[in-house]
């Protein structure tokens, strides 16, 4: 039951425009389903001249969909892709196609996007604000600009490679998310030494000298207090799988009780 | 100093815009520092609205909303210390105090936005039903127009009151609790950064977990410099896998005989 296909890159540059709309519309029910209704309608519009096709596809895309919106482009354009050749036969299809891609791509989306840049490009900025340099600011927002190009570009790159690519850079991608985390992981090595600050201010006096603790433990190792803190919340929060905000707050006590004490400086 | 009715507009204004940004374009998502500095401008204090958004982005680090799940509004933490700790003249420590608390609260303003949002939807699937598609589309467009409130709001409401009150609560203030949050602001970075080892493959990779700390613990090399040595770690990593990856076995069948 294939069709003429009627979209054209200046419709599918409009629908990313539009995707913009983003994660604004979230709701706990159909999650971002209004944002790719929002998208994707002037381009159901041109493919149905039938009134009431063209009301089910509008319903079909306002079914359940959540993904991370920088990857979305690709998975929506792929999907406009389906729907545009196979027309209103073809709306299971793009359905599944929507749900069945949208848990791995928003794993990696989550992990490169929202954990992994913010990460480096964060402390970047941060190590260079906390010495009054702005600059650091201006290098991630030029990264996020440039990004940017991408997610309106996603939209075609899906609609003319559609599944074959999505398929094909399965294999690519798990490869890709994997050097990511090596750049990640050693970010997070130089961050550990850098940016968690932990001391004591005990001291024990030894005849008439008193020692402080704190010079004791940098002649081991430095920052190896930062290093077994690290250790702790890891342990507690991967094996023992205390949630953050718990995590959080015994950190605030805790840090609270040792100031009070004076164990912490 | 007290603030100016433009300054307050303006930093209200700040904020807006940076939650507008956050669930819509996006470019300045998760950036802390950014709100930090702009309000400092603002204030006539950019170098301590750069500190204050700089130790803000490393607490918030790790610490992200995957999923539509709500996170502590850190931003708005920024805008809210770097007013408070210009104005009352008491450091950075005074402003964290207002600014945590309220960046924590912001989080149930996020999640009735979103409950609000389930109410546009079921609006927009019954206009949908009745072919009524141009106001369907009117209705999704009001989501956008309004998220700003959840972060301006509570902005505007603890610099038009902050500094009065944060005076009074800051002469009650024992000094174990400011210097207690001043310690767990230098540990909380910590449960970001465990965070992030949750989600990477740590166990595989550890290692340069240990070349980074090394670069930086022992020899000094700023985070820009060790990003460079991951990123030459990365591509070599990439390049070995790839082939193998899309090759399959094809790899090594090449035998010069």
């Amino acid at each position: 039951m294939s069709k003429e296909k009627v979209l054209t890159k200046k419709d599918l540059r409009k629908a990313a425009a539009r995707w913009l709309i983003g994660i604004s519309t979230f709701n706990y029910e159909t999650q971002l389903a209004p944002s790719v209704v929002y998208s994707v309608y002037p381009c159901l519009k041109k493919m149905y001249s039938n009134e009431e096709d063209l009301k089910k596809s509008v319903l079909n895309q306002m079914k359940y969909y959540n993904t991370m919106p920088w990857v979305s482009p690709f998975v929506i354009g792929a999907a406009l892709g389906i729907e545009d050749e196979g027309g209103i036969d073809s709306l299971d299809a793009v359905q599944d196609f929507k749900v069945g891609l949208m848990g791995p791509l928003a794993g990696i989306g989550d992990t490169i996007g929202w954990a992994m840049i913010p990460t480096i490009f964060g402390s970047i900025a941060a190590s260079m604000g906390m010495e009054g340099n702005p600059l650091g600011i201006f290098l991630w927002l030029a990264f996020t600009l440039a990004f940017l190009i991408i997610r309106i570009l996603g939209y075609e790159i899906g609609y003319n490679q559609g599944v074959k690519l999505i398929t094909q850079f399965g294999d690519k991608i798990t490869v890709f998310t994997e050097a990511c985390s090596v750049l990640g992981l050693t970010v997070v090595g130089a961050l550990v030494a850098s940016v968690v600050k932990l001391n004591t201010g005990l001291t024990f006096t030894n005849g008439d000298v008193v020692m402080e603790v704190q010079g004791l433990i940098d002649g081991v190792m430095p920052s190896l207090l930062p290093v077994v803190a690290l250790a702790v919340i890891y342990y507690f929060m991967s094996k023992k799988k205390v949630k953050m905000t718990w995590m959080i707050l015994f950190i605030i006590i805790a840090s609270m009780i040792g100031a009070a004490t004076g164990i912490l400086a | 100093m007290e603030l100016t009715v433009i300054q307050i507009i303006l930093i209200t204004l700040v904020a807006y815009l940076k939650m507008t940004d956050t669930v819509t374009t996006q470019l300045l998502a998760f950036n802390t520092i950014i709100c930090g500095w702009i309000t400092g401008l603002i204030v006539g204090d950019a170098t301590t609205g750069l500190y204050i958004g700089a130790t803000l982005q490393l607490m918030s680090m790790g610490v992200v909303a995957v999923g539509g799940s709500s996170m502590p509004d850190y931003p708005i933490a920024a805008i809210i210390a770097t007013t408070i700790a210009v104005t009352t003249g008491r450091g950075m420590e005074a402003g964290l105090a207002v600014g945590l608390p309220v960046a924590m609260l912001g989080v149930n303003l996020d999640v009735i936005y979103k409950i609000f949002n389930g109410f546009l939807m079921r609006k927009e699937q019954s206009l949908a039903e009745a072919g009524k598609f141009d106001q369907m589309l009117r209705v999704i467009k009001i989501s956008p127009i309004f998220y700003g409130l959840c972060s301006a709001l509570p902005v505007f409401i603890a610099i038009v009151l902050g500094p009065t009150v944060v005076n009074q609560i800051l002469d009650f203030m024992p000094a174990w609790f400011t210097n207690g949050l001043t310690i767990a602001g230098g540990l909380l970075p910590a449960v970001g950064l465990a965070m992030l080892l949750m989600y990477m493959p740590f166990n595989k990779y550890w290692s340069f977990l240990l070349v980074g700390f090394v670069l930086t613990a022992y020899l000094g090399v700023p985070v820009l410099g060790v990003a460079m040595v991951g990123l030459a770690a990365a591509y070599e990593v990439y390049k070995s896998k790839i082939n193998v990856a899309v090759e399959g076995t094809v790899v090594g069948g090449l035998e010069d005989e």
